[in-house]
């Protein structure tokens, strides 16, 4: 990168000592990481029979048994589930974002320590203080029948809504900073300006604002979407099987019934989901970095 | 003013579950009934006293330790050899250390339960320590290439020059200096393994249940509030850890 570099190739160090320091990090993830990524990539093209893993012959069944409709239909759900969290983390999180760029530095900083509590917090215990709040005798449902508005108590998680609920607070924070990133870095004269040609708030905002920061919100918007679709533990504790998503599934087909081929198929799958899902949100996210920043204004 | 109230109601909303988890956690009934004033420490007593989860305490401390303290060797060796060094594929070789970010945790898990059990390492701890250190690189590496960068290597090079063999240099000047970020490297991957479910989960056998583990398995089956209290000492714990990265600046580049 710099000029120095060359200066130590210059100075006569082996060809092979960089190899040194990258060689055994590079070892270790090869062993344990690839590896047992493309072991089980292997394993999702061999048959499963009473005997275990059919290593001898080769097919396509396992990803063909995926369409079938009680695999399909949980997939639906997932990504339905997915995608309402998603949708209602844009919602909550643009209003948030909007209020928090306006405070001292000091408050921004309190703030987006506030919301980055959930995820420093272990997801097991973030669910289990869910589970008191919406639990058939939990907070919820005591105060609601105390105060005489429903008679019996609602079900509020062990179904979908308790996994939307978990899964928006777990999140949140995915969506709140890069779109808190993209509005510190509008520029103000933009919105004065906007306002100086008779624009008002409403309009400032749907004309100037929301478009300039769209794609870091699709970047995040993107994100949230992928770590919703493979969430394990929130879905798990907060919807179980009542209400089972792709990776419950994969759990039980994994470790109750011990498909190991259709688990891996299901396996890859999710990681080709997931990538091609994070490939396009850095996608949006470069190409909203190459429209935002206004020509020649960068130093 | 109206943003203001919504921004409240949020923020609430993000603390309300571990506040109540605390909250419970004090209180000597069985169940959480509000409004309660009572103060107790019995479920302390409890959790201190159900061995399981005492175990499993010291398993994740340990877990946690040992990859995190490998992780972070590794990883001070890669980032020093891609910052001092040029040779083909090195960004390749960066985005490789990264990758284990982009395999979501179930994907990891699957892969390593049937890797594991082909070799014959299931329910032992290296397996754990393996899978561990594959997910805590990249949250090591990160701080330290981003400290080795910023420091000069003229530092390097004086030292070199006055007759330090490149081993002693690394170990008595480079070491030294990026100090700050194998600490922040290091915490960042003692809190990213410690928290570590999904994988866990997915590959380990009976004899190895991390604490996050445990209480998942306990909450499947009751809910009483000593999951309450060791769950109140866990949010207490990451707050601690919290503030030391916030200290030393680790916090940072996540937050920007």
């Amino acid at each position: 990168m710099s000029g120095t570099d060359a200066t130590i190739q210059g100075q006569g160090a082996a060809r092979w000592l960089p190899a040194v320091f990258v060689l055994p990090l590079g070892i270790v993830l090869a062993l344990g990481f690839l590896w047992p990524l493309f072991d089980g990539t292997v394993n999702s093209f061999h048959p499963f029979t009473r005997a275990g893993i059919d290593r001898s012959t080769w097919t396509l069944e396992n990803y063909a048994k995926l369409a079938d409709s009680f695999y399909a239909g949980i997939l639906w759900r997932t990504i339905r589930v997915s995608l309402i969290v998603t949708l209602l983390t844009a919602a909550l999180a643009y209003p948030v974002a909007l209020y928090i760029v306006g405070l001292s530095p000091r408050g921004q900083a309190f703030y987006l320590l506030i919301y980055m509590t959930p995820w420093l917090v272990n997801v097991v215990v973030k669910a289990f203080g869910w589970s008191l709040l919406l639990s058939a005798n939990g907070v919820i449902n005591q105060s609601l029948k105390a105060l005489g508005i429903i008679e019996t108590s609602m079900r509020l998680m062990l179904n979908e809504t308790g996994i939307v609920i978990g899964l928006t607070h777990g999140h949140f924070i995915f969506v709140l900073l890069p779109l808190w990133a993209a509005l510190s870095g509008l520029d103000p004269n933009l919105r004065w300006a906007a306002a100086n040609l008779g624009a008002r708030g409403w309009d400032i905002f749907r004309r100037v604002t929301l478009p300039l920061t769209l794609p870091a919100l699709m970047a995040g918007l993107i994100i949230n979407f992928t770590m919703n679709m493979t969430a394990f533990a929130t879905p798990a504790l907060l919807g179980g099987a009542r209400a089972r998503v792709v990776s419950f599934l994969a759990y039980e087909v994994n470790l109750v019934e011990l498909n190991w081929p259709l688990g891996s198929a299901m396996a890859v799958a999710m990681l080709a989901i997931s990538l091609l899902l994070i490939w396009l949100s850095l996608r949006t996210a470069s190409f909203g970095s190459r429209r935002v920043r206004p020509e020649g204004a960068s130093p | 003013m109206i943003l203001r109230v919504f921004n409240w109601v949020m923020a609430a909303v993000m603390l309300a579950p571990l506040v109540l988890i605390v909250w419970m956690s004090f209180t000597p009934a069985a169940f959480f009934r509000l409004p309660t004033t009572e103060f107790s420490l019995r479920w302390y007593r409890e959790a201190f006293n159900y061995p399981g989860f005492l175990n499993s305490f010291l398993l994740s401390l340990r877990l946690a330790g040992v990859s995190a303290a490998i992780a972070t060797f590794l990883a001070f060796l890669a980032a020093y050899g891609l910052v001092r060094f040029r040779f083909p594929g090195k960004g390749a070789l960066e985005a490789f250390f990264m990758s284990p970010l982009l395999v979501p945790g179930v994907v990891y898990g699957i892969a390593m339960l049937q890797f594991v059990n082909s070799l014959g390492l299931y329910n032992t701890f290296w397996a754990l320590v393996l899978a561990h250190i594959a997910i805590v690189v990249p949250y090591a590496l990160r701080p330290i290439h981003a400290q080795l960068r910023a420091v000069p290597e003229d530092l390097e090079w004086a030292a070199r020059t006055l007759g330090a063999t490149r081993t002693r240099t690394l170990l008595r000047v480079t070491f030294p200096i990026c100090a700050r970020g194998v600490l922040s490297g290091f915490l960042l991957a003692f809190l990213i393994s410690f928290a570590e479910v999904t994988v866990v989960i997915f590959m380990t056998g009976p004899a190895y249940q991390t604490l996050p583990i445990r209480i998942y398995n306990y909450l499947t089956d009751q809910i009483d509030p000593t999951v309450a209290a060791i769950s109140a000492m866990l949010i207490g714990l990451s707050l601690v850890l919290i503030l030391i990265l916030d200290r030393i600046g680790g916090l940072r580049p996540a937050a920007k």
